[in-house]
């Protein structure tokens, strides 16, 4: 009973979350100078021309019924235009790119394998590494090993991402050509190839993340092992194995769960850099090419899509907190 | 944006590069252009828009490739573009004074399908470009044929009365006003072919019925498009398309330092790539060392107009005197040197405003002065105007991507010798076009931009920037010049059938209107472009400053 109520309670929050995430960017974009109806009018650009685009997209009404036509859209569909060229976007319709003939919502679904493949493949090295590093790192702490792996830390966490990603191409790809330079093969085609395209992708993305990982678990480390109890799990004469593995490990994982929640959710979104570095078509590339070509619906849908996943994350990371931290526990 | 930004066009930012005019004929491996192979596209661009009523493509690329329009380019380094027949039997059969038009197309034309192509369904990609749904790309047809956009498309069941089709291979065109320029316009992408009836789905251009000599074979937005031949197009009767590769292959969403890498690095499937994207500043300076990309490396001897404009209606700029001082104040040798490190690299010092490669200009220059400038002079008409020391406040508007700032810098600098202060406000693409090109009166007395014509006539040089109707409301007018003589004399030559006697016109405005000074003109900037060691055919005409993709061949 007090899972279903908090369930559903946590759903409520995450509808109110996108709710305002939507309102919010419509808003903004709204106060924003750029009129995204002068892509569809061509050159020369009439007035009539660029009223005519407007009243077609939708773009002409007040910004307040713009908001709630997009919120119909999602509930009952929406059509634009009349006549034989009408466009329908069947519901939920999450808005229409009219620059790519396409419903936002296929346009995004459509992507979501590319995006998904980088991210969590990239997770699972990142979290694999950064933890055993942190851990390593902590318990030969003041050794060789701990300070090697708290500066490539440092250096994977003050790298920017591109600079990685270019690095990371110009010495695997291309002066030791041991991995493809562009492109991605779909899972479902070439289970081998796919994991070959993705291999400098999703080990760039660890290298990046890893280091905050490392540092965190190290820390986080060190701490929990000069508490009581792991002097009492040493005093009962647990295996030292047992005592990092089984007692202080569960502790350290909490704080990691909640950043790793958050990252998980952002790079599922979209991994804008390793995307156009690596010449994907994932959620991320979409993202920023909507930005440059002003194309707004599609610019509104990504956000959103951001926002769910985030949402959604963080409350697995709730649930989660439940099964490492008996306290934490709901029912 | 950025699709508007390769879309061929307008208002290229644009840069430079190396070794003048070297359009290149390549020797590598000792092997010749020959038909077949594939040809590699490597695009930043994550899509192409592949329905010409939504296109804003050039003849010479991307679109040119599947699509014929009545009229075409002849283009060739070293001499200037010419129009050519491509659908039709000839360049169109002007009377009534200009105001009426007739083409006839050539027999047997097929489109990939194999079915006939008809006077009717060139009508019918016309009226297309009116509804709604498919508008978005050159739309220079569009007020001649229906004035205010009275048509609103044929999805509501109504026809184009301005068009008519006598029979299947005659199509008349009853223009609003008369228009010497419309056989240049019948080349624009919304005079491809559509079959009467189809295209009402909103994504036609993701399968659109071919008549050049490709199909799209598939496409995936942020992947891929690959093209292969169409079994009914043929070279003997289409002239201006070679048409070598058997396949070409666009890869869509390359960034544009991989995509350079690749072409350094010319190996494997990279030989026969070539890159869409201008090389950039920082980019063709790695390109200088090494001995091979360098001889990969393509450039166009002149370019989009680059020009500083003075707004006519604001300040102490209405008064022309003070205007003609920005003439010798300005250093286009900095300028040069701040778009891409020499002249050589950044294209010719700029004293016209019709650019080189179009029929009718004449070379002049009305302000004589050194590259770097002629400050003494400048000086001296501030203070014959009125202003003995100078001019300060003053705003220049520019983008702040494309190296503008540093090239607003470099006039500022060179403004400053002359007593001339002013400030830069580097705005980004979307406030610049709406708070330069779409207010009425603009906040800003400067602005660092440029200009690459459409069509290769000195009508697309002159009128977009210059009359009075293309001031505000998404214009050019950027100088918010507003002459009402100048307005007729533009009415007039548009309306001169006659090419060499509106040529004459053209470049009597040219002239007229600098007088005036609404505008400095800097440089013709010229682009760059990488390709691989197995690519050969890579031209580039004076005009456009795109490299002709009609032309490509893979080298065997």
């Amino acid at each position: 009973m007090r899972t279903a109520r908090f369930v559903a309670t946590r759903f409520a929050g995450m509808l109110l979350v996108l709710l305002v995430v939507a309102f919010v960017t419509f808003v903004v974009f709204y106060v924003l100078p750029a009129d995204p109806a002068r892509m569809a009018c061509g050159r020369p650009c009439t007035p009539e021309g660029l009223q005519l685009a407007r009243e077609f997209m939708g773009y002409n009404a007040p910004w307040y019924q713009q908001f709630f036509e997009f919120l119909g859209g999602i509930l009952g569909g929406r059509t634009f235009g009349t006549g034989a060229a009408a466009i329908h976007c069947a519901a939920p319709c999450f808005g229409y790119d009219f620059q790519n003939n396409v419903d936002v919502l296929s346009e995004i679904g459509g992507r979501i394998e590319v995006s998904f493949s980088v991210a969590l493949g990239a997770a699972a090295i990142w979290i694999v590494l950064g933890v055993g590093l942190g851990v390593l790192s902590a318990l030969r702490r003041g050794t060789a090993v701990d300070r090697i792996t708290m500066a490539a830390a440092m250096a994977g966490v003050s790298m920017p991402a591109y600079l990685a990603g270019m690095i990371g191409i110009t010495i695997f790809a291309f002066a030791l050509d041991v991995v493809p330079k562009s492109g991605y093969v779909p899972l479902t085609e070439n289970p081998v190839q796919w994991a070959w395209h993705l291999v400098l992708p999703w080990f760039v993305l660890a290298f990046l993340h890893a280091a905050i990982y490392a540092r965190l678990t190290r820390g986080q480390m060190l701490e929990t092992l000069g508490e009581d109890y792991i002097r009492t799990a040493r005093a009962k004469g647990l295996t030292e194995r047992k005592v990092v593995g089984r007692h202080a490990l569960r502790n350290v994982l909490l704080p990691v769960v909640t950043v790793f929640g958050v990252d998980l959710g952002g790079l599922l979104a979209g991994t804008v850099i390793t995307e156009r570095i690596f010449g994907m078509a994932g959620v991320g590339r979409l993202l920023v090419d909507a930005i440059a070509s002003l194309n707004l619906p599609v610019l509104l849908g990504v956000t959103l899509f951001s926002a769910l996943l985030i949402t959604v994350l963080n409350f697995l990371v709730d649930l989660c907190y439940g099964a490492l931290d008996p306290r934490a526990r709901l029912v | 944006m950025k699709q508007l930004r390769f879309a061929a066009g307008v208002l290229a930012a644009v840069t430079l590069l190396t070794a003048c005019g070297a359009n290149d004929t390549p020797a590598a491996q000792g092997g010749t252009v020959k038909p077949g192979g594939n040809l590699v596209l490597l695009n930043d661009a994550p899509s192409i828009t592949w329905d010409p009523a939504k296109s804003s493509n050039l003849v010479v690329t991307t679109l040119g490739l599947i699509h014929r329009r009545l009229t075409s380019w002849d283009v060739a380094p070293g001499k200037d573009t010419t129009i050519v027949p491509d659908l039709a039997t000839d360049t169109g059969r002007p009377s009534d004074g200009g105001k009426t038009w007739t083409f006839t197309l050539k027999d047997g034309l097929k489109y990939a399908d194999g079915t006939p192509i008809k006077s009717e369904d060139v009508k019918w990609g016309l009226e297309r470009s009116f509804a709604p749904a498919f508008s978005g790309g050159l739309a220079y047809h569009k007020d001649l044929l229906s004035p205010g956009l009275a048509y609103k498309g044929p999805f509501e069941g109504k026809e184009l009365d301005s068009i008519q089709t006598p029979d299947a291979k005659t199509i008349v065109f009853h223009l609003a006003r008369p228009y010497g320029d419309f056989n240049w316009v019948a080349s624009t992408p919304a005079f491809s072919p559509v079959p009467k009836g189809k295209g009402a789905e909103a994504n036609y251009g993701d399968h659109p019925v071919a008549s050049g000599p490709y199909q799209l074979a598939s496409y995936e937005r942020g992947k891929s498009a690959k093209l292969t031949r169409n079994p009914n197009w043929s070279r003997d009767e289409d002239k201006t398309r070679l048409a070598n590769p058997d396949t070409i292959e666009f890869q869509l969403g390359q960034d544009t330092s991989v995509i350079s890498k690749r072409l350094v690095d010319d190996t494997g499937t990279d030989r026969n790539a070539f890159g869409m994207s201008f090389a950039s500043p920082a980019q063709l300076a790695q390109i200088q060392g090494s001995a091979s990309a360098k001889s990969r490396l393509v450039t166009s001897e002149s370019g989009a107009l680059a020009y500083l404009s003075l707004n006519t209606q604001r300040g102490n700029l209405v008064n022309p005197k003070v205007r003609q001082a920005f003439q010798y104040a300005v250093d286009k040798a900095a300028y040069q040197v701040a778009s891409a490190g020499s002249a050589q690299l950044a294209g010719d010092v700029a004293t016209t405003l019709i650019t080189p490669g179009l029929q009718g200009r004449e070379q002049y220059d009305l302000y004589p002065a050194p590259p770097s400038g002629d400050v003494a002079k400048a000086k001296q008409l501030l203070a014959e105007a009125g202003f003995p020391n100078g001019l300060d406040g003053l705003v220049l508007a520019t983008r702040n991507e494309n190296g503008y700032p540093e090239k607003a810098a470099a006039i500022q600098a060179s403004l400053a010798r002359a007593g001339i202060k002013i400030t830069i406000k580097p705005l980004d693409e979307d406030t610049y076009t709406s708070e330069v090109d779409t207010k009425g009166l603009s906040d800003y007395d400067l602005t660092l931009t440029s200009w690459q014509p459409d069509i290769p006539s000195a009508n697309a040089n002159i009128q977009p920037l210059f009359q009075s109707t293309e001031i505000g409301n998404g214009g050019v007018n950027e100088s918010r010049y507003n002459n009402p003589e100048v307005d007729k004399l533009i009415t007039e030559a548009q309306a001169t059938v006659d090419p060499a006697e509106a040529g004459k016109k053209w470049a009597a405005l040219d002239k007229k209107i600098l007088a005036d000074s609404p505008v400095v003109p800097l440089i013709y900037t010229r682009n760059s472009f990488l390709h691989g060691s197995q690519v050969g055919g890579v031209e580039i005409g004076r005009f456009p400053a795109y490299v002709d993709y009609r032309k490509f061949g893979i080298i065997q």
